[in-house]
């Protein structure tokens, strides 16, 4: 009765082990792309089939994603998508149907933190109700929108809707992570005059140290999944998802592409996926010297900031020689990209590379020197690698943490398949120093990365129009952004609109730790290590301090609380307690 | 256009700030006449942080907007200047009217980036409330997407008057009767589009019309020999990449003249 | 702190001289897009192509004249106009300098006279994409060049021409057999 041994296809081992533990729970396995299998189970086997393939077989958890298939099989239903970085990888998505009668299922945070944000997302914009779920926040509707009105459900509204506010006050509810006795009721309410942030912190201290910290983000929320759904064809929704995020867009850009070219079956041609990994790392140069230029403003040394912001300039100049603009590339169409390099493109790039790297290096050297930098960096902002496992951190933040999860070595895409000699960068100080160094040597592969994409490109067409449309077919796209990787999920409906498109930003990932991060430092600290997880930095702007024994709350600006992480003295705690 | 055409039963809409008259007086006496430095406070209201980013770009050393005495403030009771970015979403028109109403009158608002003028490529959707100007009195608009460092300080000129506006409301009627001309007549126009379809898969949209079109031309100067005019531009052309393309449009041309 | 010194000697000074002398903006740049009225055929593809709905197409309430129309204020210059204009009509130019003071001043239209269904008198079409369609379909020659009287209809019509025609086909032929 031995069966004749047919190669086994990516992700087979782990549809297995899961067949084996758990008998009669894999309803049925599917795959979308070579290395992307669905396993569907019972929603009362979620918890179980995720925390094994996720603690027992090496998974990572970039998200989950809620869909409406109501019009196509009656259900809801939820793919939590697993990235399997140990043996056998690939990726393995856990999908649930939710029948529209209960609307709830098993919550997985319980066993597997990393699912917190996407199950508190998922009832915000579906309705469906996590049973066990330990926080039950909104996540990302305004505190105005209304209790009952979820936008992604496919028949709740259109997508142009816009309801009257339900409150002019903003009402979110901090919570403070520490013993009974020493909760304080935190003050909410109409806030202070300085807000300008797209999202907000509060930090809980005893005197000068944080003991822990909360913070309402999603205040730029515009609603970009539903209108890829209704208003846009689905090959326009590249440059839609190069406005996802101003720094890192074209990653995005590039993970929607390949999320419907997976689905879809196209084969991209080997020039276009050599220029998609180009502009990838040309993004990453500019996003890395940013992050490096704030690091030097932190430890007080501006000159070095603004020396970083003047060589960064020349990564802009590079972005415009190679795609016309600074910032939104929008070169990215479903089958390929819109622009080629030339020859004269290539020898002018080669030569910013080499001018950038003589420069940032010089800078670098000078950065590392100063006295500041160590003392300013070492042991601050300490990430725990047993934290990373559980909230499934991405990008420098989790590689500052000793684990080299790089998108772009475990699930080699695009041109980075064809590099030679590179490999994920690690440092395990777990600090803000980690962090900041394995940036810099980033960096420098980059550089080399560009080289050696430039010199081996192929002859060949840039873009592809050969396909057919099926509809309804899903699949995932990934690609290693300057702070992580970026995860979509996309599947097509049959009006050339995508029927559900699920958008993953790096930092989304990496939200979740902040406050672990905070936890043991000092207020002066708190900008830095905000920093060093390079979020969109405007985020700092204002953070609300509350004083666990004191009792009182002051707010800080954005600039007090940089000044006084560039000082260290004169405290604006101080003087304000009681 | 697009606006106009909102469902309105569908949409609430938020009442923008009215200006008072007085105000409004000084604020025009300010836009004519700026004789000193002013102080900008930013507020992002749910941009991608492309636009805080160029903002950045502007007043770090290779821009330098602090030459022309243009200097970010942390707090809007400094500020002259109130610069949005980003589309308004609904979660920050309450910060947003809160930044407005501590900045002393008169005061400036400039919308910036293609979200902060309009909305942008947000513009209808359900969480926001599109760009600056339903909520507030808007003076400068500076469109971009993001807008470049040099399309900032330019910006910024316009609204202190220290340059002209160039850009400016046109309205044109087509003349009865008028006809668009047919390009490159010579060549058939069934095998012109394959040029120039063929092309642009090779090269994209924009190298590829540059390549193709210099391609025609040659053809369509040679009108005895085709294939001999497309060896010569295959030869003389020292760039690899394009030599490519023009050997991929000569094997096109190849198989049209084989199929006729 | 000597090396610091060295380094922001030999960066000298970095700082453009734009606005006080032009600024040279790479080919390629994208900025403003450029729309040539006397090219364009007003056909809509670039409406229809345009992510942020900054090129709209409208009839004007007498449905004589279709509107071209682009807000630069909303425009986000990805260029896909340019990329799907049959005629490269439109074209993005490295013109960055586009801020204005009052927010008409970001817009630009041209109307187009439209044409009328020769059967059901309804507006299909701008005349000028109706008459380059003719002169192309003319060149073309072959079986396409015969169909030029059916440019003349709309679209509704002529496919219930073409229906009729077929059915008055098929009954010659199960008629013959």
């Amino acid at each position: 009765m031995v069966k004749k041994k047919a190669p086994l296809r990516v992700g087979e081992t782990h549809v297995q082990a899961v067949r084996d533990t758990f008998p009669g729970a894999v309803l049925d396995a599917a795959w979308q792309a070579e290395d992307q299998v669905t396993v569907t189970v019972p929603k009362d086997m979620l918890p179980d089939v995720v925390e094994f393939l996720y603690y027992g077989r090496g998974g990572w958890l970039p998200n989950m994603v809620a869909n409406d298939e109501r019009p196509i099989n009656g259900n809801y239903a939820l793919y939590y998508l697993l990235s399997m970085e140990e043996g056998d990888p690939g990726f393995v998505t856990v999908r649930a149907e939710v029948d529209p009668q209960s609307m709830e299922y098993p919550s997985v945070t319980p066993r597997v933190p990393a699912c917190v944000w996407s199950e508190r997302e998922a009832f915000d914009l579906f309705g469906l109700r996590a049973q066990g779920l330990p926080d039950e926040r909104r996540l990302v509707l305004p505190d105005d929108w209304p209790a009952d009105l979820y936008p992604l459900r496919k028949d709740s509204m259109d997508y142009r809707k816009r309801p009257a506010p339900v409150t002019d006050v903003e009402n979110y509810s901090f919570l403070y992570e520490g013993r009974a006795e020493e909760v304080t009721e935190v003050p909410m309410g109409p806030l202070h005059i300085t807000s300008d942030e797209p999202g907000h912190f509060r930090l809980f201290v005893e005197g000068e140290e944080i003991i822990d910290a909360d913070y309402r983000l999603f205040y730029v929320h515009r609603g970009m999944e539903k209108v890829a759904e209704s208003r846009l064809n689905y090959d326009a929704v590249t440059f839609l998802a190069d406005r996802i995020c101003g720094i890192c867009g074209n990653a995005h850009s590039v993970a929607y592409a390949e999320a419907v070219e997976h689905a879809q079956g196209i084969e991209v041609p080997v020039r276009a996926q050599y220029i998609r990994a180009i502009l990838l790392e040309v993004e990453r140069l500019h996003s890395h010297l940013l992050n490096l230029g704030l690091v030097c403003h932190y430890c007080g040394f501006d000159t070095g900031f603004q020396h970083f912001f003047r060589v960064r300039e020349k990564t802009m100049d590079l972005a415009v020689l190679l795609t016309g603009a600074r910032k939104t590339y929008g070169l990215n169409l479903i089958g390929g990209v819109r622009r080629d390099i030339l020859d004269a493109q290539k020898v002018a790039t080669i030569k910013y590379v080499r001018e950038i790297r003589n420069e940032v290096e010089a800078l670098v050297d000078m950065l590392v020197s100063t006295a500041n930098f160590e003392s300013r960096t070492a042991g601050v902002g300490r990430l725990d690698p047993a934290v990373a496992r559980d909230y499934s951190p991405v990008g420098p933040c989790v590689r500052g943490s000793g684990i080299a999860r790089d998108v772009r070595f475990d699930h080699p895409f695009d041109g980075y398949k064809y590099l030679s000699g590179m490999k994920a960068r690690s440092h395990d100080g777990c600090d803000v120093q980690s962090r900041t160094l394995v940036r810099v040597e980033e960096f420098m592969d980059s550089l080399t990365m560009i080289e050696q994409l430039l010199d081996g490109a192929p002859a060949g067409p840039v873009l592809t129009e050969d396909w057919r449309y099926t509809p309804h077919k899903f699949a995932l796209g990934y690609t290693e952004a300057p702070r992580g990787e970026d995860m979509h999920w996309a599947q097509v409906g049959d009006n050339q609109k995508c029927y559900r498109w699920r958008a993953k930003a790096a930092t989304y990932s990496n939200w979740p730790i902040l406050r672990y991060m905070f936890r043991g430092n000092t207020v002066a600290d708190a900008a830095i290590i905000v920093g060093s997880m390079d979020p969109c930095y405007s985020c700092t702007d204002r953070v609300t301090v509350v004083d666990v024994k004191k009792k009182t709350e002051t707010v800080l600006t954005k600039d007090q609380l940089e000044g006084y992480c560039r000082r260290r003295t004169h405290s604006p705690l101080s003087g304000t307690g009681v | 256009m697009i606006e106009n055409d909102f469902p309105a039963s569908l949409q609430w809409r938020p009442d923008p700030v009215a200006l008072d008259a007085s105000v409004a007086k000084a604020k025009e006496k300010l836009l004519q006449s700026i004789k000193r430095s002013v102080y900008v406070y930013r507020v992002d209201c749910g941009g991608c942080n492309g636009c805080e980013i160029e903002i950045f770009a502007t007043i770090t050393a290779a821009f330098d907007a602090e030459r022309f005495g243009i200097k970010v403030v942390p707090s809007p009771r400094h500020a002259d200047v109130l610069l949005y970015t980003g589309a308004m979403t609904r979660a920050m028109r309450e910060p947003a009217l809160r930044a407005y109403q501590a900045a002393p009158d008169p005061k400036i608002v400039i919308s910036y980036g293609a979200c902060g003028c309009t909305g942008g490529i947000f513009h209808d959707n359900y969480c926001v409330w599109g760009g600056t100007d339903p909520i507030l009195p808007v003076d400068v608009y500076i469109p971009g997407c993001p807008p470049s460092p040099p399309a900032t300080i330019y910006g910024f000129a316009c609204a202190l008057g220290l340059l002209d506006q160039k850009l400016h409301e046109s309205r044109h009627v087509a003349p009865a009767g008028e006809q668009a001309p047919v390009a490159f007549p010579a060549i058939p126009y069934k095998v012109r589009t394959a040029f120039e379809r063929e092309a642009r898969r090779m090269s994209g949209y924009y190298y590829g019309k540059q390549i193709v079109d210099e391609f025609m031309m040659a053809l369509a100067k040679d009108k005895t020999d085709a294939l001999a005019a497309a060896d010569r531009l295959v030869e003389r052309e020292t760039d690899t990449r394009k030599k490519a393309v023009f050997m991929d449009l000569k094997a096109l041309l190849l198989s049209k003249v084989v199929q006729e | 702190m000597l090396k610091l010194f060295k380094e922001i000697r030999k960066a000298g000074d970095a700082t453009t001289g734009y606005p006080f002398e032009p600024l040279d903006m790479p080919a390629g740049f994208r900025g403003k897009p450029e729309h040539n009225e006397k090219l364009c055929i007003a056909c809509g593809a670039c409406a229809i192509a345009c992510p942020a709905n900054a090129i709209t197409m409208d009839l004007n309430d007498d449905q004589s004249y279709v509107t071209w129309d682009i807000s630069y204020g909303r425009c986000i210059f990805c260029g896909r106009c340019q990329e799907v204009c049959p005629l490269f009509a439109i074209e993005l130019t490295t013109d960055f300098e586009l801020a204005v003071l009052n927010k008409a001043d970001l817009s630009e239209s041209c109307a187009y006279e439209v044409a009328r269904c020769a059967v059901c008198g309804k507006p299909y079409a701008a005349a000028k994409e109706v008459d380059y369609a003719r002169r192309v379909l003319k060149s073309v020659g072959g079986p396409a060049a015969a169909d030029v009287g059916k440019l003349d209809e709309c679209l509704a019509c002529r496919r219930r021409e073409d229906a009729r025609a077929f059915q008055a086909q098929a009954r010659t032929e199960g008629g013959a057999r």
